[in-house]
């Protein structure tokens, strides 16, 4: 299976040292709650979500989450971050299957 | 004296007023902030790779246009528009069709998800680049507009209605159901310059003219199918209303 | 080509069929509901969290949610509570609970000092108008709550 789309985005575009940056990570995912029926086979759809995203710098966990079906489809999570230094900032996510994604960005302050 | 007759076809047909509550400017100003981190992004960004892999990125797509790159954003401003390689006025989506076509490939149905990522990162290209579709330039672009304003003026469907009977200025900010009727050509709706947009309802991307074909199912219009010349026309004659705003791929919809 | 004119002629008919949609989600709703495979109820959820500490209503939250939500699908929450997010003095979690949803959880986030501050932005789903609680689990050991209610409308067109 192919990976699962997500994207990472961080504001304002450029930043210094030290600046409280924005970071947006979201996901393409259908967040299914169990509890709906598909409208053609008139079955429950199993349940299917993100279930757990964590947020590293270097290697260094920042921000852990847990997440449930009630959150939206396709999620956006919005967090806070104190850029340190230079360095790659890296979200791994689970679901509730047990398949687990990565994504990551370069984090490239001015000064 | 047409216009009201209009508008009361219409309120007795919706019962416009019923449930009068609606949000209020903060709520809307949420909502309005969601778009800077719009799940939209992801799918703009799959219709980046999808444009490579078919099309030759950006200067395959030039290159089709007959356009410089350095020209492609304002060209892709222009859309509908007529294309004398085809033969006629058409939208983005079009384009990508024949061009996916010329490349030897079966190209994307109009009504799939890749064509709407595609397409949506095709009008992405004109980004910040303000509309200028101009429905004068020739004779295919005089018809089709007229051709759009009809389509739009016309009622049918069982409640008598047009598009008109929900978009005109008159009843332009009346509450349907909650939702304030748009303006489509203000800078707010922008309908010409947002959509591909991210409609949270679907929760997924979608195009100006599924967008249209929502409004055709909800007022009981016959639905008119996608990529045909009055579907066409009724975008170059909506795009048209919001001539001059800024192009923002992709919009955030409710 | 082939064409036929889209605006003439046989708008009735299909119009008709148009209508179906509607009366299948009336059906559907009739049904008895669903269980979330989640299901918590409120109470249960704050104790799993607090341990039955008592729960300190702040202003140091500073919570937003629209007071009526256009789509329950799609409900935007933003949360920033005040904290100087040193070593000693910080912001260990923020819990997101939908009151009345099946399960009440939506989102666990634990901080740590590198956020910088203690904000978090998602959108969650609610079934219905409900309140949504947050608490803020202090690095002293205290949970400060904030609470709004938001209302659930049918959306309009399309
Ligand atoms: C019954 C009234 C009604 C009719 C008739 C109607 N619309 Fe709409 N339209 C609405 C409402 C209400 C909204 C906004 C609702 C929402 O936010 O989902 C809307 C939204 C739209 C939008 C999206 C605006 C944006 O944000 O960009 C477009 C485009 C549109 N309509 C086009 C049309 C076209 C084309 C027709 C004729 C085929 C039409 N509408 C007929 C009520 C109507």
């Amino acid at each position: 299976m192919g990976k699962v789309k997500s994207l990472i985005k961080i504001k304002p575009n450029k930043y210094n040292t030290g600046d409280i940056v924005k970071v947006d990570f979201m996901v393409m995912h259908p967040m299914e709650t169990g509890m709906r029926t598909d409208k053609q086979t008139g079955k429950l759809v199993p349940a299917d979500y993100i279930n757990e995203v964590k947020f590293f710098f270097n290697d260094a966990l920042i921000t852990n989450m847990s997440v449930w079906e009630t959150v939206s489809t396709n999620p956006v999570f919005t967090i806070n971050f104190k850029v340190p230094s230079e360095g790659t900032l890296k979200v791994v996510f689970k679901d509730n299957k047990g398949s687990t994604n990565e994504q990551s960005t370069k984090i490239k302050p001015k000064g | 004296m047409k216009k009201t007759l209009i508008l009361l076809a219409a309120s007795a047909a919706l019962a416009f007023g019923g449930e009068q509550f609606s949000m209020s400017d903060a709520d809307r100003a949420m909502y309005a902030e969601m778009l800077e981190s719009n799940p939209a992004e992801m799918f703009v960004a799959g219709g980046a790779d999808l444009l490579e892999e078919h099309c030759g990125g950006d200067a395959g797509l030039a290159k089709f246009l007959d356009v410089s790159e350095e020209k492609l954003p304002e060209y892709i401003a222009g859309f509908p528009r007529y294309v004398k390689k085809l033969e006629g006025v058409v939208a983005l989506d079009q384009v990508l069709q024949a061009l996916m076509a010329q490349n030897k490939q079966k190209p994307f149905a109009l009504k799939s998800a890749e064509m709407f990522a595609m397409s949506a990162y095709a009008k992405s290209i004109a980004n910040d680049v303000e509309i200028n579709i101009d429905v004068t330039a020739n004779a295919p672009m005089k018809k089709a507009y007229a051709l759009g304003k009809e389509v739009y003026e016309t009622k049918r469907g069982g409640r008598g209605l047009a598009c008109l009977s929900c978009h005109s200025s008159d009843v332009i900010g009346s509450i349907l159901r909650t939702q304030p009727l748009p303006d489509l050509g203000d800078a707010e709706s922008n309908s010409g310059g947002t959509w591909p947009a991210y409609r949270m309802t679907k929760s997924s991307l979608t195009t100006i003219q599924k967008r249209f074909q929502g409004c055709m199912q909800n007022a009981l219009l016959a639905v008119i199918p996608l990529g045909s010349e009055e579907m066409v026309a009724l975008e170059v004659y909506i795009t048209n209303l919001g001539k001059g705003n800024a192009i923002a791929i992709p919009g955030l919809k409710r | 080509m082939q064409r036929r004119s889209f605006i003439k002629g046989f708008g009735v008919v299909l119009a008709a069929s148009a209508v179906v949609p509607v009366t299948m989600m009336a059906e559907e709703a009739k049904k008895a509901p669903v269980q979330s495979p989640n299901k918590m109820n409120i109470d249960s959820a704050i104790k799993a969290i607090t341990g039955g500490k008592a729960l300190v209503p702040s202003s140091k939250i500073e919570f937003k949610a629209p007071e009526i939500a256009e789509n329950g699908a799609v409900v935007p929450v933003k949360i920033t509570v005040e904290s100087p997010m040193t070593k000693d003095d910080y912001v260990k979690a923020i819990h997101i609970l939908a009151k009345k949803n099946g399960n009440v959880r939506c989102t666990d986030i634990f901080l740590t000092p590198a956020n910088g501050t203690a904000h978090f932005a998602t959108r969650i789903k609610l079934g219905e108008t409900q309140d949504i609680l947050v608490i803020a689990q202090m690095s002293d050991g205290t949970f400060l709550s904030a609470t709004q209610n938001v209302k659930v409308t049918i959306g309009g067109c399309g």
